[in-house]
């Protein structure tokens, strides 16, 4: 369903453009229709950027991104429009997400207005429709966003998603800013959706419980890149890499374990992890460790293994 | 030996849809060198809680009750008595340091600002302090980081300063509110263990919603919900013997206990109806539910509830 292949991005700051700033870092991996794939990090670590280079939402610096045999690089502005409706994202914000000044009715009836030529009781019945599924009331459509809960808003967001019938779906966090027993009935909302639509999900998030509850598939990144790929079970039960073991540590955690320091800059060789890595050593600040196919399926980037 | 003790305290906000009863009758005790974990969801009036105890609402906020701290009325106490408890005696770790932090103030001066109020130290002695405190809370360089400015900080070391600017007149007690919301989880871990060793000789009200944090940290728990404590014991029974239906439903919709949700949504505080406030989420309700408002009744060592399952009265 979707290829990625070497896609990076690259910022520069500065007055001269200087510095620049690896957010994605040569990453390529694939995923299957129908497959929710966590990506797990810390923040900064280059989550977000991936999502939205995937729906081309950001240009590559270089890199290829193919859905569904398309080529998104590719495509010109109005062939990427029209695929626009196929993939679909959700934001962390909810409130932040929805337009204020229009009802939950017209946020839900925007899309289909721009891509369905429907009539307006057809309309209406397909918002109604819409509503039901994610779980509102009628009495919700002539509200507005600022007379809903958060959890209720990230409901309309979802119906506002499914609106097109997409297939693939990047959600970036949708629950980090909500309550745990809001985040509970969402999860469990959206692992119902999927099933029901057979979508495929790019699940970002920094809470590896939740990513373990409603991922197929879990990719943890550092630093711009993948340190590790695999099964759900296979890289939160058996992590090979450091970081993903740090990262899965259980509250009380060994001292040695407990990781020091932050996500600072690093030299340009050598691991992205060395200087956190409790098993460094002097040769992984000089060389560029590789993807190694631990198990089937399983990838952990570090010499160590 | 108790060292803050509140009693029957309420604090009710006037707005313009009615009156907003953020706080409803809590009965707490901290003891000397004890940590309680105040846990409870968005806008059940936990952060209110804390704000009360350090008497920075705004004037028209109606507080009833008590609040004794060391033998004394903190509600009673006028505004320059106040002022020579707070920082120093009564020290409060604001949420989310980004925005609690002056971005246009270097990181030792605002530190430096209640060293030098309380104690009465010179701007050397004060900035020598500032170092040692910075020290403590383990920022390396020191004398450096000093003089550099909130931005210059990431989200972890920001939250470092809060703490030492906390701990800077050596208070007694700390109310410290979700000192570790926003943080990576690798950056909160090490900020619980740093929060655990500088109380260690001190009391603690650990205002939060993540529970792995309080249980690290806090000997007691207790848990709010619509403005008013539901259960209260301690941390270990918290977890492994939940008595309240709301406790019980907050941990279950945690991912790692199965992700079950609780139905519905917290009240408005606006308006509350008069029986148990959980009653319309909650799976054991009955009719009495409805009508009756539950106390708290203590179930035998030290763990209190408010629900009529165990109401025998």
């Amino acid at each position: 369903m979707i290829e990625v292949k070497d896609l990076r991005k690259h910022f520069s700051s500065g007055i001269l453009k200087k510095h620049s700033t690896k957010a994605v870092d040569g990453i390529s991996f694939l995923m299957e229709r129908g497959e929710t794939l966590g990506l797990v990090g810390e923040s900064g670590c280059g989550k977000t950027t991936i999502g939205r280079l995937l729906l081309r939402l950001l240009e590559p610096t270089s890199g290829k991104v193919i859905f569904d045999g398309i080529d998104l690089q590719q495509l010109k502005k109005a062939e990427l429009r029209r695929l626009r409706p196929r993939m679909q994202m959700i934001f962390q914000d909810p409130d932040a997400s929805l337009n204020p000044r229009m009802t939950i009715a017209d946020s839900i009836a925007e899309p289909l207005k721009l891509w369905r030529k429907m009539g307006k009781s057809e309309l209406k019945e397909r918002v109604s429709e819409l509503l039901e599924m994610v779980g509102l009331n009628p009495e919700h459509l002539n509200r507005y966003p600022y007379q809903l809960s958060g959890g209720q808003n990230q409901r309309v967001v979802f119906a506002r998603v499914l609106a097109l019938n997409p297939d693939f779906i990047v959600a970036d966090e949708p629950t980090s800013s909500l309550d745990v027993s809001v985040q509970a009935q969402i999860l469990n909302m959206m692992q119902e959706l999927k099933k029901e639509f057979n979508l495929t999900v790019l699940f970002i998030s920094h809470d590896l419980e939740v990513v373990r509850h409603i991922s197929d598939r879990i990719a943890v990144m550092y630093r711009g890149k993948i340190v590790e790929m695999g099964n759900t079970k296979d890289v939160l039960g058996y992590g090979k890499h450091p970081y993903t073991n740090a990262l899965v540590s259980p509250v009380v955690i060994e001292e040695d374990a407990l990781l020091q320091g932050d996500m600072k800059p690093v030299n340009a060789f050598g691991c992205v992890f060395y200087p956190r890595c409790p098993f460094a050593a002097e040769s992984c600040s000089k060389r560029e460790p590789e993807m190694v196919e631990v198990e089937k399926g399983h990838w952990v980037l570090c010499d160590k293994i | 030996m108790s060292l803050l003790k509140l009693t029957h305290l309420k604090v009710h906000f006037p707005t313009q849809d009615g009156i907003v009863k953020a706080v409803n009758t809590i009965d707490l005790d901290i003891e000397e060198n004890g940590k309680v974990g105040l846990i409870g969801e968005t806008g059940c009036g936990k952060t209110v809680l804390g704000l009360s105890i350090m008497r920075l609402l705004q004037p028209d906020t109606r507080i009833k009750g008590e609040n004794v701290y060391k033998g004394r009325d903190l509600l009673k106490l006028s505004e320059e008595e106040m002022r020579k408890i707070r920082g120093k005696e009564i020290a409060m770790i604001l949420q989310n340091p980004t925005t609690s932090l002056n971005p246009v103030l270097k990181v030792g001066d605002q530190i430096a600002e209640a060293i030098r109020l309380h104690q009465g130290l010179d701007k050397r002695a004060a900035k020598e302090k500032v170092v040692e405190m910075l020290a403590a809370v383990k920022i390396p360089s020191p004398e450096k980081r000093a003089n550099e400015y909130p931005h210059e900080f990431s989200g972890g070391m920001r939250e470092r300063v809060m703490i030492a600017m906390a701990l800077a007149c050596n208070p007694t007690l700390i109310i410290a509110d979700e000192p570790t919301t926003g943080l990576d989880i690798t950056i909160k871990m090490q900020i619980v263990r740093l929060m655990k060793e500088v109380t260690k000789q001190r009391s603690m009200l650990f205002i939060t919603h993540d529970l792995d944090a309080a249980a690290e940290i806090c000997d007691n728990i207790a848990v709010m919900y619509a403005g008013e404590l539901v259960e209260y014991a301690k941390t270990e029974a918290i977890f492994k013997n939940p008595r309240h239906p709301y406790t019980q439903g907050f941990l279950n919709s945690l991912p790692n206990r199965g992700l079950k949700p609780i139905r519905g949504m917290s009240p408005s505080l606006i308006g509350i109806p008069n029986g148990c406030r959980f009653y319309p989420r909650c799976d054991h309700a009955e009719a009495a539910c409805k009508i009756q408002h539950p106390e708290m009744v203590e179930l035998g060592n030290g763990h209190f509830v408010r629900c009529l399952q165990y109401d025998r009265s």
